[in-house]
């Protein structure tokens, strides 16, 4: 790790490396996650017989990439010290705008598409703007997004439709082109690999390069960790963090388009709560709530966790009623391990260095 | 630069919207049943339920309504809360207002038995639907229209069993609803083989991924048993990803459910004719204040369960499209 | 570390030339009257020292020169010119780097990471191009060693450091990234007495390098070590300006802690003997 021109502290560095390198791998956010998502994934093969299947696991994936396609965007966004509450209706706003607008003025879909994009992409920013012009705390500002949407979401939906529900739009011209690119699924034996694990793959690959290999991720947790500091030797605070809001909103948008077209017709209600969902899985996979502190594969195997233990209980056949609970406690341990890893990390020790 | 794409998005929208196919149809017809919009008959109808915002259900009950009150000529005042204690205070505050007669849902009768005796109490007629039939006589209502979800649940049953069922499952899309449950209760009255399992109904891949996992580990499952109808169409999608050979009957009709029951994915749909409910309670209370009638001979109106199936299929679908069914 | 130092600093300056000039400087916070007719000279191989109680307007007066804040009222020159900073990036770039006190790095991230933040190397101008990493933390660890700042792991979080480190590596950043002016807000405030002689050694190297310092404190014989010129604010304007030949540590502690006023607690609570 060190280049060994080190001079005087060298010895002593030799003796304190096996310590220092446990404590490092400790350190990093994912790791305690990532324990625990194969503890529980085993778990599952050794209790639930059709839990053993290609099959099931691409279904454990594919319900884990519609949460996870968002929980990387959230996650994000938590290491860079803000909360998005809207993130749970936006996929269905961002759903809404394309169903409704195309089939009102029957346009192409293509164009609806992207005018949702824009939508979307308008929500975040004015998230974010919000947020840094008033200094609001996010979790108000987003709130009151998440109610606007809410209520837009079913009250313009029944202005137009007639009803709370959109209208079939499997007629209209660029569904199937559409339906490629956002919920299509290919054979591979005899599961189903569903293309948005694909895209969630993608996304976290992106966002973990973004993070550890890019200048905006090191302005990510900048601004997360201390945004006065960050401002003080000149990062970019309000633009890194309205981009964050707007990257969330980008990938709601993205799981939007994937529920319209895989169910064709989307209820206007639909989506509240899975914004707690994806701050779940951001902070189980290590994410400080307080900021400066993750990274893109915790929130992964966050969103992973979600979906292996919420489809490991119907596989093992027990009651669902029960998963909520469990879901508490994994949120509770995490945060405890969380705790206890920043202490850990951030701890100053006495013989650490030293001025010369 | 940011300029010129602007202009050709907007160039590129044009070209789109000029042709495309599937959308809304551009009939010159009225589609709102077309009352014969008389002069106002003056009477006031508070108009309360339980409606959590966003059900397609709740969307025909107040169609239903509003047709009436079109039709008759009454000034509707609909309001709504999923709680129930705001329930009761909606109740209170229409008795305030002095209108001329109440229509409630008494899903929750304990908390609103207060609010609904007030109302009796300022002279001011109850009428009971969609919920609240085994109580709505204690509590000083005049007359009820709604179906008893157990009994509904009941005829399910005994229809599916008729067929074959062993082993039904039903399906509910929310923690802790009184009147979901008890569907499924008389679902296993008529089949004792019938399990139960929870979904997230707010969100329909993991209603589907759900419902795939538990067909995957239960191939013995014959029979899907929803309660909503659009948790009737991700059970399709489930059905086809689990390649399962189960079944498909759901309670409650919308446009899309109507047209898989004519494909033939849904074997039938059992209906309580929401907008039924709806129009009743203030055609009543319309004609109990005009008129002093009494609908129902001192009993309850039921209003399903009524079946659709195949055999039906063809006279309804048209009422679907316009949201009256 | 004094190589170091002139090794990174412009080699345009001259000692004695004014870097930046404050004529007549205030601000107003609304009705609030924080900072008025302040003037403030910053010459290249000089340390300025600001000192001034809490609430004398220290801060404020920082802010102003740092960007973070723009003044209300007066003037702002750099090299000559007058200037009005909307972001302490404007700052930065005309080579004026602040090192404040709790805020100088961002705790849970890496070394090389606060070495390199807000100037990271990076291997294009896409906005997702790689950062040169194994060259950033080569760079850090090895200014950090000439500086005479050991750290095991270049890798650990800056919290793990201790304050005066921190104060070093942020002071070492600053300088490494070209700063010709170093403002530094209350660095030995929080540290021991041998840490603080550490960052005053920092502070005479880095004013023989040829940057104009600005060295804010409360501590007068802090000040009276490394300063060239003292200036004490008190309520939001100053009541001292005075170069090193014309005042002794004395008249500076005296009027720090309070001169008339203290004059007149030491008769209050003299004891009857």
């Amino acid at each position: 790790m060190i280049p060994a021109t080190g001079q005087v502290a060298a010895p002593g560095l030799a003796r304190r490396r096996p310590g220092l390198r446990l404590r490092a791998l400790l350190g990093r956010p994912e790791v305690g996650a990532l324990a625990a998502a194969i503890v529980i994934f085993l778990f599952f093969l050794l209790v639930a017989p059709s839990f053993r299947s290609a099959a099931s696991f691409l279904t454990v994936l594919y319900q884990s990439s519609t949460i996870g396609i968002v929980a990387v965007g959230v996650g994000l966004l938590m290491i860079g010290g803000e909360f998005d509450l809207s993130a749970g209706v936006v996929p269905v706003s961002a759903g809404l705008v394309n169903s409704m607008f195309c089939w009102y003025f029957g346009v192409n879909l293509w164009v609806g598409a992207v005018l949702s994009l824009v939508f979307c992409l308008l929500v975040g920013f004015l998230n974010g703007w919000l947020v840094m012009r008033t200094g609001i705390p996010s979790f108000l500002i987003t709130l009151g997004t998440f109610f606007v949407l809410q209520g837009a979401n079913l009250g313009v939906t029944k202005l137009v439709t007639g009803s709370v529900s959109s209208r079939d739009i499997s007629a209209i011209d660029g569904f199937g082109s559409l339906q490629k690119v956002f919920a299509s699924s290919f054979a591979a034996g005899s599961a189903t690999v569903w293309i948005t694990v694909l895209w969630w793959v993608l996304f976290v690959g992106l966002a973990a390069w973004t993070l550890q290999r890019t200048r905006i991720g090191n302005w990510i947790y900048a601004v997360g960790g201390s945004a006065e500091s960050a401002r003080a030797v000149g990062v970019p605070v309000v633009r890194t963090k309205i981009g964050l809001f707007m990257t969330v909103s980008f990938l709601g948008w993205f799981v939007g388009m994937h529920s319209l077209y895989r169910f064709n017709t989307l209820q206007a209600g639909n989506g509240v709560g899975n914004e707690f969902l994806y701050i779940i899985a951001a902070v189980v996979g290590g994410t400080l709530l307080t900021g400066g502190f993750g990274n893109a594969l915790g929130a992964a195997i966050g969103a992973f966790i979600f979906g292996t233990t919420s489809l490991g209980i119907v596989y093992a056949g027990w009651d669902p009623n029960w998963f909520k609970a469990f879901l508490g406690v994994m949120l509770l341990l995490a945060v405890l391990v969380n705790t206890y890893v920043k202490r850990l990390s951030t701890a100053v020790s006495p013989r650490e260095g030293g001025l010369t | 630069m940011r300029k010129r794409l602007l202009a050709a998005g907007a160039v590129a929208v044009l070209a789109l919207a000029a042709c495309s196919s599937g959308g809304r149809e551009d009939s010159g017809a009225d589609d709102s049943g077309g009352g014969n919009a008389p002069g106002s008959s003056g009477y006031t109808i508070a108009f309360v339920t339980h409606e959590t915002p966003g059900d397609t259900f709740w969307d025909k009950v107040r169609a239903g309504a509003e047709q009436a009150a079109k039709d008759e000529g009454v000034t509707l005042k609909y309001s709504n809360d999923p709680d129930a204690g705001k329930q009761a205070g909606l109740i209170q505050s229409a008795v305030d207002a002095k209108v001329n007669g109440i229509a409630t849902t008494l899903v929750t009768p304990d908390a609103l038995a207060g609010a609904v005796k007030s109302a009796s109490g300022a002279g001011i007629p109850v009428v009971g639907l969609n919920a609240g039939l085994d109580q709505y006589r204690k509590l000083g209502a005049l007359m009820y229209f709604g179906s008893d979800e157990s009994l509904a649940g009941t005829s399910l049953g005994k229809r599916i069993a008729g067929e074959g069922a062993k082993h039904p499952l039903c399906v509910i899309h929310q923690t802790g609803s009184v009147s979901l449950e008890s569907r499924c209760a008389g679902v296993r009255s008529a089949v004792p083989g019938t399990e139960n399992l929870q979904v997230n109904g707010a969100d329909d891949s993991a209603v589907t991924t759900t419902l795939q996992a538990k067909l995957a580990q239960d191939k013995s499952i014959d029979y899907i048993v929803t309660l909503g109808a659009p948790i009737a169409l991700d059970a399709i999608n489930a059905k086809q990803q689990a390649s399962s050979s189960a079944k498909l009957v759901t309670f409650d009709l919308n446009q899309e459910m109507a047209k898989r029951i004519k494909d033939g994915q849904v074997e039938f749909a059992i209906d309580q004719q929401p907008y039924v409910q709806g129009y009743m309670a203030v055609t009543s209370l319309y004609l109990y204040l005009k008129n002093g009638n009494d609908i129902g001979g001192g009993g309850p109106v039921l209003t399903g369960p009524s079946f659709v199936d195949s055999s039906n299929i063809d006279k309804i679908l048209p009422f679907t499209e316009k949201n009256t069914r | 570390m004094t190589d170091t130092l002139a090794e990174h600093a412009d080699r345009n300056l001259r000692r004695g030339e004014p870097l930046v000039e404050l004529v007549g400087v205030g601000k107003n916070y609304g009705p609030i009257r924080a900072l008025h007719g302040i003037d403030l000279r910053v010459g290249a191989g000089e340390v300025t020292c600001v000192l001034g109680d809490n609430g004398a307007g220290k801060s404020t007066l920082i802010k102003i020169i740092s960007g973070l804040h723009p003044h209300t009222s007066g003037r702002l020159a750099v090299d000559g010119a007058d200037r009005r900073f909307g972001s302490p990036r404007e700052a930065l770039d005309l080579g004026i780097a602040t090192v404040y006190q709790d805020l100088a790095v961002v705790p849970l991230m890496e070394v090389w990471r606060n070495f390199f933040l807000g100037s990271e190397l990076v291997s294009g101008r896409f906005p997702l191009a790689g950062m040169r990493i194994r060259e950033m933390r080569r760079i850090a660890d090895q200014e950090l060693r000439k500086m005479g700042i050991v750290v095991s792991d270049i890798d650990q979080p800056i919290g793990t450091l201790s304050g005066g480190q921190r104060q070093c590596v942020a002071i070492a950043r600053a300088v490494y990234f070209g700063a010709r002016v170093l403002i530094l807000d209350e660095p030995t405030a929080a540290l021991g007495v041998k840490q603080s002689g550490v960052v005053l050694k920092y502070i005479a190297a880095a004013r023989d390098a040829g940057l104009g310092v600005v060295f804010i404190t409360h501590n007068p014989q802090h000040a009276y070590l490394v300063g060239d010129h003292f200036v004490i604010l008190k309520r939001g304007a100053t009541v001292l300006d005075a170069a090193r030949g014309s005042v002794t540590l004395t008249d500076l502690t005296t009027q720090m802690a309070g001169g008339d006023e203290l004059a007149e607690l030491s008769r209050e609570l003299e004891r009857p003997s």
